[in-house]
């Protein structure tokens, strides 16, 4: 069995690509969270302003119908539930279900929308 | 003693009117370490105030506040500090209700009198709040010496549908409001209410067809 260069090189290529999807399948990944008491835009906008303020925070999305809060941390960063748990916490709701997904905070938007 | 007595009963009696009928706005505070800006402006009560909060329970801050009563012969105008406390909230699967204390204290000038005098103005408040329907009342005292201008005022309104967390919502708010000493009729006001992320803006006509316009932004 002969490896050539040009086979070797392929194979670096399939390494490296799985290296960097198993690389990005664990960074997608989100907190999500079931809040109680966000009834209007105006009152639930300080979550997302708090939770923007975290240094790790890449993305945030908050949906008044489902009670939904979802919050992406930026690529190498990670997001502590207990933190994100305590900033919803001292907007002023109940978080009554809080938990790591393998999402992004784009594929919860989307999934929540379809749901509507 | 007859007196001790009526002033017992008196007293217990406001404190009833306070807890029956006070409820107020959308929130006269926002979410810890926000800066919250208010104003309710028509022709005879224009009030201006900021607050901060420090906790998610309580904020300080400072506003202004012109009365004038229905004949516009009196005038009042109040500078005073203020601190709200979120005394209790009950955070429901899609509703909301909260009770806030409310405490002010400063100075009021008036045009039928010379001195500037010590005015405090405590009030309570209670709302309640789903993503449909909303009520509210609120009550406070504006006493200082010689001076009883109590206030009460009872919300009620429902939006006209659901809207996503980015949309604006349209809401038809109606209050009813009273202020002892200065106006002899009730205040009805229907509302056009905008609520976006950042700010809440009302507009409306009285039944004195005075136009009303009040707004909360938080920073």
């Amino acid at each position: 069995m002969t490896i050539t260069f040009q086979n070797f090189t392929a194979a670096l290529i399939v390494a490296a690509s799985s290296t960097a999807f198993a690389s990005s399948a664990r960074a997608a990944t989100a907190i999500k969270a079931n809040v109680n008491g966000m009834v209007c835009a105006f009152c639930a906008q300080g979550i997302e302003k708090r939770l923007l303020k975290l240094s790790g925070t890449k993305e945030v999305f908050v949906d008044l119908k489902k009670r939904v809060v979802a919050v992406e941390a930026k690529d190498g960063e990670t997001l502590d539930i207990k933190l994100v748990t305590a900033e919803i916490v001292d907007a002023g709701y109940d978080v009554t279900k809080i938990e790591l997904v393998p999402q992004t905070v784009a594929d919860i938007r989307l999934e929540t929308k379809a749901k509507k | 003693m007859k007196f001790l007595k009526l002033a017992v009963v008196r007293t217990v009696a406001m404190l009833l009117a306070l807890v029956v009928t006070q409820l107020s706005y959308a929130g006269p505070m926002g979410f810890k370490d926000s800066t919250m800006a208010m104003g309710d402006f028509s022709a005879n009560w224009q009030e201006a105030w900021v607050n901060y909060a420090i906790t998610p329970r309580d904020a300080f801050g400072a506003g202004g506040l012109y009365m004038r009563s229905d004949d516009q012969r009196l005038t009042r105008s109040l500078a005073e500090v203020t601190y709200t406390r979120l005394a209790k909230r009950w955070n429901g699967e899609h509703s909301q209700a909260n009770i806030w204390l409310l405490a002010g204290a400063g100075a009021v000038k008036g045009n039928d009198f010379t001195d500037t005098r010590f005015m405090l103005a405590p009030g309570i408040s209670a709302d309640f709040e789903t993503t449909r329907v909303y009520v509210s009342a609120t009550a406070r005292l504006y006493r200082a010496p010689g001076i009883n201008h109590d206030f009460a005022s009872a919300r009620a309104g429902f939006s006209f549908y659901e809207t996503d967390y980015d949309e604006v919502q349209p809401w038809l708010i109606v209050e009813a409001r009273r202020m002892n000493n200065l106006s002899d009729q009730t205040e009805i006001t229907p509302m056009l209410r905008l609520i976006h992320k950042r700010y809440f803006v009302e507009l409306g006509v009285n039944n004195s067809n005075q136009t009303r316009f009040n707004f909360m932004y938080i920073f």
